[in-house]
């Protein structure tokens, strides 16, 4: 374990720990898609902040490579088929539902007016 | 309830008299309808494009869904907080932090982005740059 602080390791390590974020973060917007009530998902949200911290202290890079493997095929397993996607963005319902007007056109509101009025 | 000022604020902006006085310009008006008319042009066109939070409503509301976090400690919260550093939290705190973010102003983070976000500083200006931050 000579290894201890050298460069490959602390990148090794810096990408890790950008995986396990990433991952931790699907995890938790899918079990809000799972579970739509508030309390359920806190629940929920606690007991997975547990899991994730009970292997906060393994030191050995490939055990930690096996593990966030590992969690990935677990979050594979357990996706929602139907997310929640926020409405006004790519892939929800209201995406480009109403488009900006091309621009150079102007609403008159005149109401009938006459011009020699 | 920042909302709601922004909102009211946005309201009084578009001038609701009649933009025909842009189109024909009545001389004999008074001087004060000329003044206001590339006000009403300007901001006819803000309604329509762009919906830009102000910087400071965002500042608002993110101050205020940080403080109710329940790791977080009120007193430490300021607009150049950093994360870890400052509120002493966690990663995985952040990346809870993230999504609440996410759910108060309603628009989607991408991933890559969301992992750079380390302190409020980064958050307000990427909130107030994004045009579907509601």
């Amino acid at each position: 374990m000579s290894g201890a602080t050298t460069a490959a390791y602390l990148a090794r390590r810096a990408a890790q720990q950008e995986r396990v974020r990433i991952l931790y973060r699907r995890s938790l917007k899918d079990t809000l898609n799972w579970a739509v009530h508030r309390h359920l998902f806190y629940q929920d949200a606690s007991d997975l902040r547990k899991k994730f911290e009970a292997n906060k202290h393994v030191e050995d890079l490939d055990t930690i490579d096996k593990m966030i493997a590992a969690g990935e095929a677990m979050y594979d397993k357990w996706r929602h088929p139907d997310p929640y996607i926020v409405p006004w963005a790519p892939g929800g319902s209201k995406f480009t539902r109403n488009p900006v007007p091309p621009s150079g056109i102007e609403i008159v509101y005149d109401y009938g007016k006459e011009v020699n009025d | 309830m920042a909302e709601v000022r922004g909102a009211l604020l946005k309201h009084l902006r578009v001038n609701t008299t009649s933009l025909s006085l842009l189109r024909y310009p009545n001389p004999t008006r008074n001087g004060l309808f000329t003044l206001t008319v590339n006000a009403i042009r300007r901001s006819f066109f803000d309604e329509v494009m762009g919906s830009f939070l102000d910087k400071y409503e965002v500042t608002d509301r993110v101050l205020c869904v940080v403080k109710n976090f329940q790791k977080v400690d009120p007193s430490k919260v300021s607009p150049t907080a950093h994360f870890q550093k400052d509120l002493g939290l966690d990663s995985f705190d952040t990346v809870e932090a993230v999504m609440a973010l996410e759910e108060e102003f309603g628009f989607e983070i991408p991933d890559n982005e969301a992992d750079k976000i380390s302190s409020i500083n980064y958050v307000v200006e990427f909130i107030a740059s994004h045009p579907q931050a509601k």
